[in-house]
């Protein structure tokens, strides 16, 4: 038990006999909200920052693994560095933990022989004994190896459906680390209340010659326990449809085919389950804090020593309240603005992407910088989500980067939404979970064939691509022959050049590139950031007949920015102007564009876009007529800190960075979308951050 | 549309329609038949064998040298009763299967050549003969049938095609699926048999493991789909059968 508390010289009222209580005395004995409180008072204000530490560095905490982001890297790590003994400290920029691993599906691809695979392939159930349908896959689908999912993340010879080549330049330490350590965290995963569904197929972009990947799920039930596996139907989010929770911000999602009757997955039953096992295991939790700086002891030099974190409460915009945790225990409540915390051991970057943070996305492609768009989940994750801090803090202490290019390979690394009329057009948090309020409507999911019903404009007004195929996304990368299931079509042979044959590239190329048409220059780009601004779908009253649509709260909000209508077309372009944060122009053209549109509508033919060609196009002529937001979202990072098989940070001489480990969206070199990669980064981490001498 | 052309000449009862009499009358003419045989293939077999005649291995055969065509009998017996994932199509006329045959025997560079109508008539006899076609809004599933379809989508299908089956995936990792209710659906589907619904997404869907359901939940899934589509209920479930679902017809709301 080593957590302390230091208080530095010159606070003000903090006397000297609390600098030496020791973490039991602190957290046991006067509550940690209660100590926070009174620390709350006393805050100095931080000198500038800086991340040199010089001999006189005074530390507000101390503890064995720092972990920055509590996520599914970090909260792995932290359990993985806690059972080992050490003292553990996770500080998360959000109110409340879980991060992107807490909005996901759940559908967690490992493998190499992993006990689940192990299992299905047997037939056999769950240790409880939840699981009571058979098993999905056929057995010789399941049948794995690390050598083989090793040589599946390293395949130089598959591509994706860009025709780029996401693994060819995976590196391969960190591949092979990755291989090995699957079973291990599949069984770690297990031993902390994280219970699996039966395996169905894998993960596009997580090697595609096994089945790999289970969700996670939970049973309803009468109480909410995770001990036992069950959650209730309001916890669940599955009560009311247009209701979630606090404790599963997105609907839980039925697992009945894959477990048995009662069974609800997704992120929920992932997070949740390893959050409550972190907690009662000890680990601490300090949140509200985003994590800002490294501090090393020399600029370029020595080891990292610890870090540095600021304030960062999330407020109600209704309530004015702070947003609190879903579970409080062991939360250490500090609010001074920034704080200094000692890592005896090492510091744990596990802090997320680059994906909400349009300057730093511009380092990987210019087109990323327009701020209209955000990353996946801004709600749930609030301002500092996916904010590039481990990339900008390991920068600035003499980190190398990695993969630099993948981020661009994988189709989830950017896509236009198909779920309208929201700016969180990914993540779906309902009326009932806090952050809601941050998001103001849920957006209306047209999938992709709801984009036959209106027309696409830019800021000015103008079409701008054939709507149908604007929302269509390249596919996962496949290897030849049917579909991205593992043993589907021609036998699979790795390393194989005919994998990547023209014929083959040509063969399932399907991408239109519309969203690169939605980011392009227009007449409202102005120098000196020609930013595209947003795009808008617009109808009119039929559109809402042909296809039933609920334009009402909570998909919709009139208020939010992200709908409208009008009687007019003028009135509309007007309130768009007028309410939208990133509508930096009036839609000069829109009066004009919905004109030549009805024109094309009677002739039958687009000749702009030939959108006759896919499906029937429909007048916009019955008012009243409406504008709902279309969203480009920014979803995974590739490229990020250089990493070793270790998950230790290298720096631009090739070495690794003394007591810094990295793992998750944080890291690049390790093009895998996914849950996958996070919670193999955070054990190897946690293993060895916790083994360094203190 | 191709796919209306489907239509009529795949529906015993529309035989009145403009292009079907049409392609009757020239059936001797041989540059006739082999459009007419075109014209059925785009509509019919393009969706899985695809226009190049390449198919998508193993799941649907390339055509392209495919010894399989040049034995008259099974190419008859397959086209007309289906097998595995091929379905049926028992409202062909001997007629129309014979343009067919003549498309595929002589397309893409084949040379199988192709039996005479009267020789698709003798193989036919061997089976029994077709059923009355049938619409899907004849009242074709029942409601219960439709309600535990609605279950048994949620978890598989859901997941891409959306509680509402209109594309708008539940799962928002899922690249979104087609529309499976309501006007897209009839759209796209337009013509074709609910026997060519049903096998190809049993050889489909789901697409990380398809088949995987039991064949009656993939019918109370397409039960679902005709109710969201505000296809009336009736009092006979829609069999997991597709030589009998080959008889019912996805046609536009009348």
């Amino acid at each position: 038990m080593t957590l302390e508390k230091k208080i530095k010289p010159g606070s003000l009222d903090t006397g000297p006999d609390e600098g030496g209580l020791s973490r039991r005395d602190f957290f046991t004995a006067a509550g940690a909200a209660g100590v926070g409180a009174a620390l709350a008072a006393g805050g100095g204000t931080e000198a500038a920052a800086s991340p040199i530490a010089s001999s006189s560095m005074e530390w507000d905490y101390e503890v064995d693994v720092v972990i920055a982001g509590g996520g599914c890297a970090g909260i792995t790590a932290a359990i993985r560095a806690r059972d080992a003994g050490a003292s553990v400290l996770v500080v998360d920029q959000n109110f409340d933990l879980g991060g992107r691993m807490l909005h996901s599906g759940s559908f967690l691809s490992l493998g190499g022989g992993d006990a689940i695979q192990l299992r299905d392939m047997a037939g056999e159930a769950d240790a409880e004994g939840f699981i009571t349908v058979p098993p999905v896959e056929d057995p010789e689908e399941l049948d794995d190896s690390v050598d083989l999912l090793f040589t599946d993340v390293t395949d130089w010879s598959i591509v994706d459906r860009k025709a780029q080549s996401p693994y060819r330049y995976n590196d391969r330490e960190l591949m092979r680390a990755w291989a090995e350590n699957c079973p291990a965290t599949r069984e770690f995963l297990m031993a902390n209340y994280v219970r699996f569904t039966r395996i169905n197929g894998t993960h596009g972009g997580g090697g595609l010659s096994r089945a790999r990947a289970p969700y996670c799920f939970l049973m309803l039930g009468d109480r909410t326990d995770i001990r036992a596996g069950t959650i209730t139907a309001e916890d669940a989010g599955v009560a009311d449809p247009e209701r979630t929770s606090a404790m599963a911000p997105v609907q839980m999602e039925d697992a009945s085919t894959f477990v048995g009757p009662g069974a609800v997955r997704n992120g929920v039953a992932l997070a949740r389950p390893l959050e409550f096992s972190a907690r009662e295991k000890g680990v601490h939790f300090m949140l509200n804090r985003r994590f800002t700086d490294l501090i090393r002891e020399q600029p370029f030099e020595g080891r990292i020593l610890g870090l540095r974190a600021s304030y960062s409460p999330r407020i109600h915009p209704e309530s004015g309240q702070r947003l609190e945790s879903f579970w409080q225990n062991g939360n250490v409540d500090e609010r001074r603005e920034t704080i200094t915390i000692r890592a005896r051991k090492a510091v744990i970057l596990a802090s997320g992407g680059h994906a909400g943070n349009p300057e730093v996305r511009a380092m990987f492609y210019p087109a990323m910088r327009e701020p209209a768009f955000p990353t996946s989940g801004m709600a749930l994750q609030g301002p500092g989500g996916q904010d590039a801090s481990a990339l900008i803090a390991g920068l600035r202490v003499g980190a190398n980067l990695s993969g630099m290019q993948q981020n661009l390979s994988y189709p989830t690394t950017f896509h236009i939404a198909t779920r309208l009329g929201t700016r969180d057009a990914y993540t779906d948090m309902m009326p009932g979970h806090p952050t809601f309020a941050f998001r103001g409507s849920a957006g209306l999911a047209v999938g992709n064939v709801g984009f036959e019903e209106f027309i696409a404009v830019n800021q000015v007004g103008k079409r701008f691509f054939n709507e149908v195929r604007l929302p269509k996304r390249p596919g996962a990368n496949r290897y030849p022959g049917d579909g991205g299931a593992p043993n589907r079509g021609v036998a699979h042979v790795p390393n194989d050049w005919r994998n990547c044959r023209s014929e083959w590239v040509r063969e399932m190329y399907n991408y239109d590139h519309g969203l690169d048409a939605a980011l392009a220059m227009n007449e409202g780009s102005t120098a000196p950031d020609y930013h595209s601004g947003p795009i808008w779908a617009i109808f009119d009253a039929d559109a809402i007949e042909r296809t039933g649509w609920e334009l009402r709260f909570p998909y919709v909000n009139e208020n939010n920015g992200y709908y409208f209508q009008g009687d007019t077309i003028e009135s509309l372009s007007r309130q768009i102007y007028m309410n939208h944060p990133f509508q930096r122009v009036p839609l000069r053209y829109l009066s004009q564009t919905v004109e030549t549109w009805n024109g094309y509508v009677a002739d039958g033919v687009d000749p702009e876009f030939e959108r006759e060609v896919d499906a029937p196009m429909y007048a916009i002529s019955r008012p009243p007529f409406y504008a709902l937001s279309i969203m480009v979202v920014w979803h995974d990072s590739y490229g990020g800190l250089r990493v070793n098989g270790r998950q230790q940070v290298i720096d631009m001489r090739g070495q690794p960075i003394p007591g810094l480990y990295a793992g998750g969206e944080a890291v690049g070199g390790f093009n895998k979308h996914g849950l996958g990669k996070g919670h193999v980064h955070g054990f190897i981490a946690g293993t060895h951050a916790a083994a360094e001498l203190g | 549309m191709g796919l209306t052309h489907a239509r009529t000449m795949t529906a015993v009862a529309l035989a009145a329609s403009i292009l079907a009499p049409a392609a009757r009358a020239q059936g001797a003419d041989g540059a006739n038949a082999l459009a007419a045989g075109q014209t059925l293939y785009e509509a019919n077999c393009a969706i899985c064998h695809q226009s190049s005649g390449a198919g998508r291995p193993p799941a649907f055969p390339d055509l392209r040298g495919n010894d399989i065509l040049a034995d008259p009998y099974v190419l008859v017996s397959k086209v007309a009763q289906g097998l595995g994932n091929m379905p049926p199509f028992p409202t062909l006329t001997a007629e129309e299967i014979a343009a067919l045959a003549t498309y595929v025997g002589s397309a893409w560079g084949n040379s199988y050549g192709a039996p005479t109508e009267a020789e698709v008539a003798e193989i036919l006899a061997d089976f029994d003969p077709p059923m009355a076609p049938r619409s899907i809004w004849d009242g074709v599933y029942t409601e219960a049938q439709a309600e535990r379809g609605a279950q048994v989508y949620r978890a598989p299908c859901g997941i891409c095609h959306g509680t509402r089956l209109n594309g708008a995936p539940d799962d928002n990792d899922m690249i979104p699926g087609p529309a499976l209710a309501r006007h897209n659906f009839l759209r796209i589907w337009d013509g074709r048999s609910l026997g060519m619904l049903y096998t190809y997404t049993i050889s489909t869907m789901p697409q990380s493991n398809p088949g995987f359901l039991p064949p009656e939940d993939y019918a109370a899934i397409i039960a679902h789909m005709l109710a969201v589509t505000g296809a009336p209920p009736g009092d006979a479930e829609l069999p997991a059968d597709a030589w009998e679902l080959g008889h019912i017809q996805i046609l536009p709301a009348p």
